[in-house]
Parts: C-alpha cells; sequence; structure tokens
C-alpha cells in the first residue's frame, strides 16, 4: 500500500534481509529449545554454544519419563485444561449469546459487559492470596478442582469477551429466520447460531486452552504434589547447575510442540481470533 | 473490543428494530418477556461462577488488607489495624521501588513493542510473501510456555555459556552477567517480554493496516505524496482506534507479567526486576504478610482500573 514503484526494487532485498533477521529472532529460542534437549551435556555446557550438535542423545527424555510420577502430572495437565476449556466455553458462549440480544436492558448489557472487561484485565497475582487461603480452608489444596475453579474463573471473561464479538457479527435475520421457524431459544443457540460461529469458537477453545496449559501462578501456590501441573514440574528443574537444563528442555519441548503443531495448522484462524476484537467493528 | 463500539449502538438501535421486527414478525412480540427470561438463565451460571470465583475473592481481599496477618505464625488471628497498611505503603520504599520498577517495565516493554510491531507490520502488509510462514513464526513465542520461556532465556542470557554474550563476543564485547547485573536485568527482561509479545502487535496492527480503504492511499499516490506523507496523515489517524485498543491491551497484560520473571530471576538482582506482581506474590506467599499483600493488591488493581478507564474513554470519544 506504502508502495512505489521506484523505491521497490531498490529496497527489496534489504526489506527481505531485514524480513528474515527478525523471524530468525523470534525462531530461534525455540531452535535452541530442541536442540538443547537432545544435545550431550558437555555440548550443553560448552562455549562457545555448540549451534549445530553432532552428537545426539535421547537420555534427558527417558530421565523426565523416569521421574517418579511423571504420568501424573502429564494426566494432571491435560485434564485441568481440558476440563477448563469445555467450562469456559460452554459458560462463556452461553453468557456471550445473552449478551449480544437486545433482550435485557442495554444498562443491564452495558454494566455486565463492563464487568467482564475489568474482570478480563485483572492480574491474577491480585487474586493469589484469597484464593490460597480459601482453597486451604476449603481443604481444597493440591486437587485439580481448585486448579479447574481458578483458572475458569479467568478463562470465562476472555471467551465471553471474544464469542461476543463473533456473535455481534452475525447477520441479524439468520436468528429471525429461526424464529420465524419456530426454534426455541435454546434450540436456536445450540443449532443454528453455535454452528455458524464454530470456527470462532473453535479459536477461542485453542485459547482458552493454552492459558489453562500454560498457567503457572495458581498451579504453583495451589498445589504441591497430587494436582501439579507441567509447568511446575518445568520450575522445579530451574536450578544454578547449568545440567539440568537439558531435562527441563526435553520436557519443555514435548510440553509445547504439540501446542505448536495445532498452532501451525490453526494459523490463519488463531491470528483471526487474536485480531478479532481489536480491528472489527 | 468491538463491543465497546458495537454495544451502544445496539442500545440506540435496539427500540428501532423492535418495531421493525414487530412489523415482520409478531412471533417475536409474543416470546419477548420469555425471551428475557432465557436470557437471564443464558447469563445466570456464568455470572454466579465468576461472583464466587472473583468478586468474593476480591472482596475477601479488601477485608483483608484492613488486618494485619503473618499467616504461618501458628494459631494467630488477624487484627484490625484499619488504613494502616495502605498509609504504610506510601513510605515503604520496597514499595515505591516495585511500582517504579513496573512503570519502567511496562512503558519500555509496550513503547518498543509497537514501534518494532508497527514497522514490521507495515512491511508484512506491503509486500513481504509467504504469510503462512510468516504467521506460524510469529505464533511460537506467543504459545511458548511462559515458564519454559523464562529457563529457555536464562540459558540464552547465561554469562558463561550463553549466546547473548557469544553474540556480543564477535563484535569484541566483554561477556556481561545480564540478569545477574543490576543495570542489565530490567532491560534484559524486557527484551524477553518484547520478544514474547511483539507478535501481537504485528497481527493487529498488520490486520487493522489491511482493513483501511484502499481508495485513499490511491488518491495520495496520485497526488505525489511520500512515503512518510502517507503514513503520518492517511495510516496513522485512520488507525488510531486499532492503536489505542492494541496500546490499551498490551498495557494491561504487561502489568500482569509474572512467570517471566519469577524464572529469570525472581525479582533481582536486589530488587531492580521487583515489579508490583511480583512484590505481591513474595508479601503475600513467601513472608505471609497477608494483610499487606491484600492492600497491594487493591492498589494495584485501582490503577490498573483507572489507567484502563482512560482508554476506554479515549475509545468511545473516538466513535
Amino acid at each position: 500500500m506504502l508502495s512505489y514503484r521506484t523505491k521497490r526494487r531498490v529496497s527489496n532485498v534489504g526489506l527481505y534481509v531485514l524480513t528474515g533477521v527478525v523471524l530468525v529472532i523470534i525462531a530461534f529460542p525455540l531452535y535452541w529449545l530442541l536442540i538443547t534437549s537432545v544435545k550431550l551435556d558437555i555440548d550443553v555446557a560448552h562455549f562457545p554454544p555448540v549451534f549445530f550438535p553432532t552428537r545426539f542423545t535421547l537420555d534427558n527424555y527417558l530421565s523426565v519419563f523416569e521421574t517418579e510420577n511423571a504420568t501424573k502430572f502429564w494426566v494432571n495437565s491435560i485434564v485441568t485444561a481440558l476440563t477448563t476449556t469445555f467450562l469456559t466455553c460452554l459458560l462463556g458462549s452461553m453468557a456471550a449469546y445473552a449478551l449480544a440480544k437486545t433482550y435485557l436492558a442495554s444498562a443491564i448489557r452495558q454494566f455486565l459487559i463492563l464487568w467482564i472487561l475489568v474482570t478480563r484485565i485483572f492480574p491474577p497475582v491480585t487474586t493469589a492470596i484469597p484464593y490460597f487461603i480459601i482453597i486451604k480452608n476449603l481443604g481444597l489444596a493440591d486437587t485439580r478442582f481448585s486448579l479447574i475453579l481458578t483458572y475458569t474463573s479467568y478463562g470465562l471473561p476472555f471467551v465471553i469477551w471474544l464469542m461476543l464479538g463473533f456473535f455481534q457479527d452475525l447477520p441479524a435475520d439468520i436468528e429471525k429466520a429461526a424464529i420465524v421457524d419456530g426454534c426455541s431459544m435454546w434450540q436456536r443457540f445450540t443449532q443454528v447460531i453455535l454452528p455458524l460461529t464454530l470456527p470462532g469458537l473453535a479459536v477461542t477453545a485453542i485459547f482458552a486452552f493454552i492459558a489453562a496449559w500454560n498457567e503457572f501462578l495458581f498451579a504453583s501456590i495451589l498445589t504441591s504434589f497430587s494436582a501439579k501441573t507441567l509447568p511446575v514440574v518445568i520450575s522445579g528443574y530451574m536450578s544454578d547447575k547449568y545440567l539440568r537444563w537439558g531435562e527441563m528442555s526435553a520436557l519443555g519441548t514435548m510440553m509445547i510442540v504439540p501446542v505448536l503443531i495445532f498452532a501451525a495448522a490453526t494459523q490463519k484462524y488463531l491470528v483471526r481470533g487474536l485480531t478479532f476484537g481489536a480491528v472489527k467493528g | 473490543m468491538s463491543f465497546l463500539k458495537k454495544a451502544p449502538q445496539a442500545a440506540t438501535t435496539s427500540g428501532g428494530t423492535g418495531t421493525t421486527a414487530t412489523a415482520e414478525i409478531p412471533v417475536k412480540v409474543q416470546r419477548h418477556t420469555g425471551e428475557k427470561w432465557l436470557s437471564v438463565a443464558f447469563l445466570a451460571p456464568a455470572l454466579i461462577f465468576l461472583l464466587f470465583t472473583n468478586v468474593y475473592p476480591l472482596l475477601y481481599s479488601l477485608r483483608l488488607s484492613f488486618y494485619s496477618w503473618n499467616m504461618m505464625v501458628p494459631l494467630s488471628v488477624p487484627k484490625f489495624v484499619g488504613l494502616d497498611n495502605y498509609t504504610d505503603m506510601a513510605s515503604d520504599p520496597v514499595f515505591l521501588i516495585a511500582v517504579k520498577q513496573t512503570l519502567i517495565f511496562v512503558t519500555a516493554a509496550v513503547a518498543i513493542e509497537f514501534l518494532i510491531g508497527m514497522g514490521l507490520a507495515l512491511l508484512a502488509t506491503s509486500r513481504v510473501k509467504a504469510m503462512g510462514v510468516i504467521r506460524t513464526v510469529l505464533l511460537v513465542p506467543l504459545m511458548m510456555t511462559p515458564v519454559v520461556a523464562g529457563i529457555l532465556w536464562r540459558t540464552i542470557y547465561h554469562p558463561q555459556y550463553g549466546v547473548v554474550n557469544w553474540l556480543i563476543g564477535l563484535v569484541g564485547i566483554p561477556p556481561q552477567a545480564w540478569l545477574g547485573n543490576p543495570n542489565q536485568a530490567l532491560p534484559a527482561v524486557i527484551a524477553v517480554e518484547v520478544w514474547q509479545q511483539l507478535p501481537v502487535v504485528i497481527f493487529v496492527l498488520a490486520a487493522g493496516i489491511q482493513s483501511l480503504p484502499t481508495d485513499l492511499y490511491k488518491a495520495a499516490e496520485v497526488d505525489g505524496s511520500s512515503m512518510w506523507q502517507t503514513f503520518r496523515y492517511i495510516t496513522l489517524p485512520l488507525l488510531k482506534p486499532v492503536i489505542i485498543v492494541i496500546l490499551m491491551l498490551r498495557i494491561m497484560d504487561a502489568f500482569k507479567i509474572f512467570d517471566i520473571i519469577y524464572m529469570l530471576t525472581y525479582g533481582g538482582p536486589g530488587r531492580q526486576t521487583e515489579v508490583m506482581s511480583m512484590l505481591i506474590y513474595k508479601q503475600g506467599l513467601k513472608y505471609f504478610q497477608v494483610g499487606e499483600a491484600a492492600a497491594m493488591s487493591w492498589v494495584f488493581l485501582l490503577a490498573i482500573f483507572v489507567i484502563s478507564l482512560y482508554f476506554i474513554r479515549q475509545l468511545l470519544r473516538g466513535n
């Protein structure tokens, strides 16, 4: 858009070099993580850094799996993230649907929307202390349930906010047609509106899942052993000894590679979801 | 953020569409009261959930903020101290340092993200091909678990074996301590934040630029406007709402930073990277001074609330 033919040829090479450099900087840490996870210890603690190792090992991966209760921590992470995703998407899209319609007085809707927005911007640390005390008093400490509760609480405003945008984007005629056909509100929601916003819902679900999958603060204060999730396990590998970084890279790789593959497969929709609220409307 | 613009519109036109709908579809009127209660039923689960898991804990923390209580002292009970926790803050150097470091962190990180992001968004929307590859690469930092990113960057900043020291060694700069150096720790942490969040800024600004009407640009080209003039007088003003939204989102999220600092420096060296989240965490969950930590949380919340209100007003004024 800003380009002019004369300048185009001159700056094309520079442009691609610059883009390339930026992409390399952005992608390098991922490469470093992958490569560190399969390096021998002597290549990890080596200066100058070994960028292209010639010897590889899977010891770090084996060691991660041989850690006591490794399976349990995986199950904790998967169950917590999936349950949170399901709950936030179900409750969140229902609420967003009601807020997108005009049946409620606009003052009430405005208030609720503002409340959701405010909740969305709260830094999690501000509820960390009450959560810690309340969960402890309820006897829920170190349970997956406590994580699901707190994650859902932080995921809900986000889901409502995104889904609200998707619902408002649907043409009103579709809903009118369904009303004429005699669909109840629940039928309209599940059989007409949700299928139409399915790409949006899928993106929202992916974001909700990733947020729960990556969450560290609540997991670290609310769990100690039984309900420990992977980010807490990884943080436990942190020590001043350089050598443990192989294991942490292995576990880190296993944690993020599935997410990245999924993200790469759906990148177009994910980016639409990221930019949706800011640009549309 | 679209609802910020749409909601008021919907509010003013709802009466209008209501009447037209009456003319076209009488069914809707008959159902109207029923729909209203159904809407409430749709909203209720989420709102009740948030009441218990969000509003209640916050009120609990507000109450705690008027008490002095070291939770870890056995059999200790909260002691009511009124506003002491709040008034003490004003003269508490630790708190004031945290405020200062937080403001530096947020301002620097968001400013850098915005400047680089704008440049790259303009590039990406002008001529660069292979958007699929670029998008995928840009998604990498966003999807990466912050805890993993934190430890990963520790290896990159490592004084002895780190890539950064190797890189600056190539141009003859001696190895630096980075995260261990009081002057370099905060910039080093900011760099990681920029690395992780820059893609969001690029995505949003690029989408914003692509949504601008093309005829203005053609007119500008005919008039012989320079690239800078086009940017300054066409792109920038038209993009203003998107810019406000992305700045607001990034500022609010930058205040939330916790995992990365926890992993990279744990607030150190000294208190150089001890931002508000870190301070509240340490005060409440390491030293267990929960009353003080709760008071700090509330000051932090109110500050963020006021800042976001400012942006929301800017947005509404724009419409």
